[in-house]
């Protein structure tokens, strides 16, 4: 099996954009990726393309691969739309890294966009209820920050997490996201902010949930084969893993982790030969902020039941033994579905390669990317590896 | 003892609206001698109360649902004006498919029509009637109109019987109406021949029984005020009435009373029922059947509260639903949606819950066997929906009564567990212990839907 790397990713900036299209979105996206290539790339190159998108208005709700991937003159190119909820392009880059790694493609690209801004209230909730489970779940009159809510009341009774410990991972990401010229919601907040927001499922409120947001993000995924051609600095990607559970909460045996996430990333860590001790940074699934502690949990960050201390020690800040979402996380960067999961590999690609900004961290090697679908219904981990660190190994 | 009834139920909604909070609203109430009355909730109606009524009954005899042969059901404010109420109330108790099934309706006189020809009948038979009439704001009938149900078991070697009865008609046109498509209840207020129509054809069906007298009197009350015009004996008219605390509940009005008068231990009732057009049916009950009622309310409403729960003061649900589950999807799963039913996996013999698709514990393809768990459980997961953030097709529920809770509740089923996610009425914590109760869900392409909900113990 071949090796995969990543040789550029872009974003458009994440926010509410009322003169963009979700095809002008993906456009500045693709053009944003090119550009990150350090040798320059011909989108002609391109053999296989996967865009990860929910759908949300129901705008194309057909093809909506061919109308981005066109739209940016990727004509004739194999394109398949991957849709498992908010994991919809963490999924979209496993299928890329699947193509290159069986020899099916040299040059993949993966990525996502979603434009939620403008939908009435109504649309936005109609259309989010969609990614949980609609027969039982959603016709109990459950939202989606219901769900999470449901697992946050299991975690607070299971392992006495707190609203404060809750509002850490708000505090923290915005503080990242601040620095982020891409986030949404670019702005810090302090803890008594965050405490006394208004709730919206109890006990989560505002500053625990992230926003609903328009963008667009795609990465470049290539074989051992070419990867000279883009680059003398490629990050590769060291392990995939990804996993399903049962849709509904309700049907699955633990309320308070999400299984498909510690499967997924026992996985990826297995074929990454690395285990969470081993990581420089993540960047994780916090659609609300019990995801984030839950994901330290699933992940291996820490001890079940811990999550709520670890945030609070401020082990996760930027500052922190392990860098927890320094992009600002869905919370702060923003959350607009489909383009997730290859956000996610953008910041990790930017921190690798030393183009995070004001948000750098010290030469980081090994950064983990966490992508989950619904309320875990689908889960997604890559573990991306800077090349000169594993050649240094191999060398060692 | 020959047939009669069984046993009784009653059920009226949690709800209460004191007249003072007409008074403060309209200078006035026009409902005399009603002091309360019964409100349904947003997610309410005669079926929903219906079923209540209904379980108690079961539960009051000890007869499960599979054992009714005939099933009835009364009441002049059915959710549909056409559609066959008797199938979704049959589907709530697990009634047999094959029972005998009839509808009764447009007159407060159905619910002892109904009952009076189960006890004609025979094999086991389970009569439920509901009523929330409604009317005009500023109208009597509104100002009156209750809500509340009972259900009576009727069989054979009943403790209490009907040993005499009669009926009277006598054309009394323009007394209370609902006009053709309207939801309320309307008359023209013509006091002396309101009175007689009401008066004259109770008292000539009376006159026509052989012994009247009774302990108790079951009478027919469309206000507190109107029953006391009659010649009949007020202090055994006071002694059941149920129109001071619930209000008119229509035809569920002498079958309420019936249930007081049983539980008090009167040993002889006279039954009084009247509906406008007009026409009387009475009738004496000797002995007395055990009644399972819980006639309380301790929710009062403000009268602003009182609105938005009829649906007065709240806008229409939104449009759209990407979330829509289509009718044939909703009608598969009405065992479960009705009854809570659940499956053990014959392999490994864990519950599942939908009982569909592979076992949730060995992940076998097989065929569930039927299981219907506890009505009572416990909460492992919740959260409150506040106002402004239900789905859409809950908006109007939540506009009309609030903040409802979301939970996984966790019920026993034969030696397993099964959990499952509700709603929770005004909402719910880790560790309550619940009851599922018998809700509308929603209302979608004019067809409402109805599941269970739950409320905390």
């Amino acid at each position: 099996m071949r090796d995969a790397y990543v040789v550029g990713a872009g974003q458009s900036k994440y926010g509410s954009f009322p003169d963009e299209s979700y095809r002008s979105l993906f456009r500045t996206a693709v053009e944003n990726t090119v550009d990150s290539v350090d040798h320059g790339i011909d989108t002609a190159e391109i053999d296989e393309a996967y865009v990860g998108t929910l759908g949300v208005g129901g705008r194309q709700l057909g093809l909506p691969g061919p109308a981005v991937t066109e739209h940016v003159g990727l004509h004739g190119v194999p394109v398949t739309r991957v849709e498992n909820a908010c994991a919809a392009s963490g999924y979209a880059v496993r299928q890329a890294v699947m193509a290159v790694r069986s020899g099916m493609a040299d040059v993949a690209l993966a990525g996502g966009v979603e434009v939620m801004t403008d939908l009435s209230g109504d649309a936005v909730r109609y259309w989010l209820g969609v990614s949980g489970e609609t027969e039982w779940e959603r016709m109990s009159g459950t939202t989606f920050a219901g769900v999470y809510a449901q697992m946050a009341s299991a975690h607070m009774r299971e392992h006495g997490t707190t609203k404060e410990q809750l509002s850490h991972v708000a505090v923290k990401n915005h503080a990242n996201g601040s620095k982020n010229p891409k986030a949404h919601l670019g702005f810090s907040c302090t803890l008594e902010d965050a405490v006394n927001a208004p709730d919206v499922a109890e006990p989560l409120n505002l500053y625990h949930c992230c926003p609903t947001t328009d963008g667009a993000a795609t990465a470049l995924v290539v074989s051992e084969d070419v990867v000279d051609e883009y680059t003398d600095d490629p990050v590769r990607v060291a392990g995939v893993g990804a996993a399903s559970d049962r849709v509904g909460l309700f049907q699955r045996d633990t309320y308070n982790s999400v299984p498909a996430s510690k499967k997924a990333a026992e996985s990826a860590y297995e074929e990454a030969g690395v285990g969470p001790d081993d990581l420089d940074f993540a960047e994780v699934h916090d659609c609300f902020a019990i995801a984030e502690l839950m994901a330290y949990e699933d992940l291996g960050f820490c001890e079940r039941g811990e999550a709520g201390p670890y945030v609070e020690s401020g082990a996760t800040r930027i500052d922190g033994e392990l860098p927890v979402n320094t992009s600002g996380g869905l919370k702060s960067k923003g959350h607009p579905i489909g383009a997730t999961g290859a956000g996610q590999v953008v910041e990790v690609f930017d921190q690798l390669t030393g183009r995070a900004g004001e948000r750098q961290l010290d030469d980081p090697a090994v950064g983990l990317a966490h992508n989950v679908g619904g309320s875990g219904g689908a889960a997604v981990v890559h573990v991306f590896e800077r090349e000169d660190r594993a050649s240094e190994e191999v060398d060692a | 003892m020959s047939r009669g009834i069984l046993a009784v139920g009653a059920y009226t909604p949690e709800n209460r609206v004191p007249a003072e909070a007409f008074e403060e609203a309209w200078g006035r109430f026009d409902a005399p001698g009603v002091e309360t009355k019964a409100v349904p909730d947003a997610d309410e109606d005669a079926l929903t109360m219906g079923v209540q009524a209904a379980r108690r009954a079961l539960s009051a005899s000890e007869v499960a649902g599979e054992a009714v042969d005939r099933l009835a059901v009364a009441t002049t404010t059915p959710p549909l004006e056409e559609e066959d109420l008797t199938a979704r109330v049959g589907s709530y108790l697990n009634v047999p498919a094959d029972s005998v099934r009839r509808t009764y309706a447009g007159s407060t006189r159905a619910g002892i029509d109904a009952l009076l020809e189960a006890i004609d009948g025979d094999g086991t038979a389970l009569v439920v009637v509901a009523d929330c009439p409604e009317g005009e704001p500023d109208d009597s009938r509104e100002h009156a109109a209750g809500a509340g149900a009972a259900a009576f078991l009727v069989g054979e070697d009943a403790p209490a019987v009907v040993t005499g009865r009669a009926t009277h008609a006598d054309v009394r046109p323009g007394t209370r109406f609902r006009q053709h498509g309207s939801e309320n209840v309307e008359g023209l207020d013509i006091g002396t021949y309101d009175r007689a129509a009401f008066t004259e054809p109770i008292e000539a069906a009376v006159d026509a029984l052989e012994d009247a007298d009774a302990e108790a009197i079951a009478l027919q009350a469309p206000n507190g005020k109107l029953p006391y015009r009659t010649n009949l004996d007020a202090e055994a008219i006071a002694a059941v009435e149920t129109v001071s605390s619930l209000g008119d509940t229509a035809a569920a009005s002498v079958p309420l009373s019936l249930a007081e008068s049983f539980r008090s231990g009167h040993e002889r009732t006279l039954g009084v029922a009247w509906g406008s057009g007009a026409g009387a049916t009475v009738f004496v009950v000797e002995g007395t059947a055990p009644v399972e009622a819980s006639l309380d309310g301790d929710r009062e409403l403000d009268y602003p509260a009182y609105l938005r729960r009829r649906g007065d003061i709240v806008g229409e649900k939104p449009d759209g639903g990407a979330a829509h589950v289509p009718v044939p999807t909703w009608r598969r799963s009405l065992p479960q949606r009705h009854r809570h039913e659940a499956g053990v996996c014959p392999e490994c013999g864990a519950v599942a819950f939908p009982p569909d698709g592979a076992c949730p514990d060995c992940l076998s393809l097989v065929e569930f066997e039927p299981v219907e768990p506890e009505l009572e459980g416990v909460v492992d997961a919740a959260t409150t929906i506040g106002q402004g953030g239900a789905p859409p097709e809950f908006a109007e529920q939540q506009a009309r009564q609030g903040a409802f809770g979301v939970a996984i509740v966790r019920f026993d089923a034969e030696g397993g567990e099964v959990s499952l996610p509700m709603q929770v009425a005004g909402g719910a914590s880790v560790d309550d212990r619940v009851r599922a109760v018998p809700r509308r869900v929603y209302v979608e392409e004019g067809v409402p839907r109805y599941g269970l909900k739950a409320i905390t113990l």
